[in-house]
């Protein structure tokens, strides 16, 4: 009956923004507190659908997978130990107490590559279990430089194994309105909403997504070494909700991003390195809005993207000095 | 009684005509000159199906602004030309980072923080001559500390320089100091880690006791 409960409200957490330090992370609202969805049991333990899709088998689906895992289970001072437990039938759908990855057919989402869902304890945020599928309309592979045509397994299994752990999406990526659509042009986020063009490969988390693991699995080592930058985006005087907030260090070229995600402009980037930031403000218009943070929240994007005047000052295990960073209309 | 004036006479005619004393202490200005503080651009990930290099959302040109400040120094006089002395500087000058090419053309386009220098150190001076004019070469090395206008990015380390001036004496106690030299550092607050060498020229007012 409790796992019932929270599978039902686990379907609406996707659009649930936790405003602590930094990214967007998934999370779950507790009274007026929203806390961000992780795991506390470990390893996570896996199972891989039996289903071969074209140019893709089961077996290399899993080690695509375990790779993949892998990959976020190398972020320095994070302990995430993963668990391949086998093949099963059962297909990547949520409620069944197993968290399974696996390809379906879904047609009706012919702009979705894979998706992520989540069973939680609604009361800690702890993940019960958590569902990835691949949607096999389009074409896959597992090629070590990719394939021309088809999108690559670990590619889009590494970011969705990121939802998996509790991260959303970064606004870290540019794109151009292309075919019906929106391509990306340029993206220094694995967690990047769109994909690289079919063929391409995006398999190394980037600045922008280590903060955010660190943040979520990280201990005091992360957060004793690494500094945050708050303030608030201000346009006319007036908070600005919504807008993309990026710290980019000019002596290591690493880019992190963070959000004013309340009404009054606020927000926070963590996982900083110690030193001076170029700090950048700008609109979500590169991405549907949904794809970031509630949709049904009145984001601002009437405005033109913005440099902060002074570099800023993050210490190490610190906060730097709260910063207004105004913004105009475009 | 008799020997004693003449050995005091010998004294008065060996040293410089301007050194009563062998304690100094002096204040002035000082200049340092700028430097390009390095620094990388900000760049994504290129879809490789829409180009091959970096997408580039920032470029950045960074430099260090010539530092003005003051300095105070204590010396002794070892002998008549060989002078040792303790100095303290301190200086403040702008880091300003320029944004280059925005990709989505932002607004602002400069970021800067201000840098205050701080350093202690000691130097040897050798002086020619002992007129009104007082040529000198000047050599030593100190203890480098540097903050941002918060306080909260730090560096310290250390340098060393070397260069030369002149003395003027204006009256029996007063004297006017010109430096001019360079000073070697090993750290700053910059984007980019190296030695750096740097022109000084300061002025100050010494006191001679």
């Amino acid at each position: 009956m409790t796992r019932l409960r929270t599978a039902a409200v686990a379907a609406a957490l996707i659009l649930s923004v936790p405003a602590l330090d930094a990214y967007i992370k998934l999370g779950t609202r507790v009274g007026n507190s929203l806390i961000p969805i992780h795991w506390s049991a470990f390893p996570i333990r896996y199972f891989v659908t039996n289903r071969d899709v074209a140019g893709v088998t089961a077996p290399q689906l899993q080690q695509a997978v375990a790779s993949a895992f892998a990959t976020w289970g190398s972020v320095p001072d994070v302990s995430i130990p993963s668990q391949f437990v086998g093949f099963t039938g059962t297909a990547p759908l949520s409620g069944d107490g197993m968290t399974v990855v696996g390809f379906q057919n879904r047609p009706d989402l012919d702009r979705v590559l894979g998706s992520t869902s989540f069973t939680i304890d609604t009361v800690t945020g702890e993940v019960l279990e958590s569902d990835i599928f691949l949607n096999s309309l389009f074409s896959w592979s597992v090629a070590a430089g990719g394939e021309a045509g088809r999108q690559d397994v670990e590619s889009i299994a590494l970011h969705e194994l990121g939802h998996l752990l509790g991260l959303g999406h970064s606004a870290l990526g540019e794109t151009e309105l292309f075919g019906g659509g929106r391509r990306v042009l340029g993206a220094e986020a694995v967690m990047f909403p769109i994909a690289f063009s079919a063929g391409n490969l995006n398999r190394a988390p980037r600045a922008d997504d280590i903060a955010g693991l660190s943040d979520v699995y990280g201990g005091d080592a992360f957060r004793s070494s690494t500094g945050s930058i708050t303030g608030r985006v201000t346009k006319n005087g007036s908070g600005v909700l919504g807008a993309h907030v990026i710290a980019f260090n000019p002596a290591s070229g690493r880019m992190i991003g963070g959000f004013s995600l309340s009404a009054d402009g606020a927000f926070t980037i963590g996982g900083l390195e110690p030193g001076l930031h170029v700090v950048r403000a700008e609109p979500l218009d590169d991405g549907e809005v949904g794809s970031f943070v509630d949709p049904t929240q009145p984001v601002d994007l009437d405005f033109k993207p913005a440099i902060f005047s002074r570099l800023v000052s993050v210490p190490r295990g610190g906060s730097a000095s709260q910063i207004e960073v105004k913004v105009t209309p475009k | 009684m008799k020997p004693l004036l003449v050995v005091a006479a010998v004294l008065t005619l060996s040293a410089p005509a301007f050194a009563q004393s062998r304690f100094e202490i002096g204040a002035g200005v000082a200049w340092t000159g700028g430097f390009d503080a390095g620094g990388l651009d900000a760049l994504e990930t290129r879809n490789p199906s829409t180009g091959t290099s970096p997408l580039t959302l920032f470029g950045t040109s960074s430099d260090v602004r010539p530092a003005i400040g003051a300095s105070a120094r204590a010396g002794f006089f070892v002998t008549p030309h060989l002078e040792i002395e303790g100095l303290a500087e301190y200086g403040r000058s702008t880091l300003r980072t320029s944004i280059l090419d925005d990709f989505e053309g932002a607004t602002g386009s400069e970021a800067e923080n201000t840098i205050a220098t701080y350093v202690f150190g000691g130097s040897v001076l050798y002086h020619f001559g002992s007129g009104r004019f007082t040529p000198f070469v000047s050599g030593g090395a100190g203890y480098l500390r540097q903050l941002d206008e918060e306080g909260r990015t730090m560096v310290t380390g250390t340098e060393v320089h070397g260069g030369g001036g002149i003395r003027y004496r204006l009256s029996r106690h007063l004297l006017l100091r010109a430096d001019a030299g360079v000073s070697s550092r090993d750290k700053a607050i910059a984007f980019e880690e190296k030695r750096r060498t740097l022109p000084v020229v300061a002025a100050g007012v010494s006191y001679r006791f």
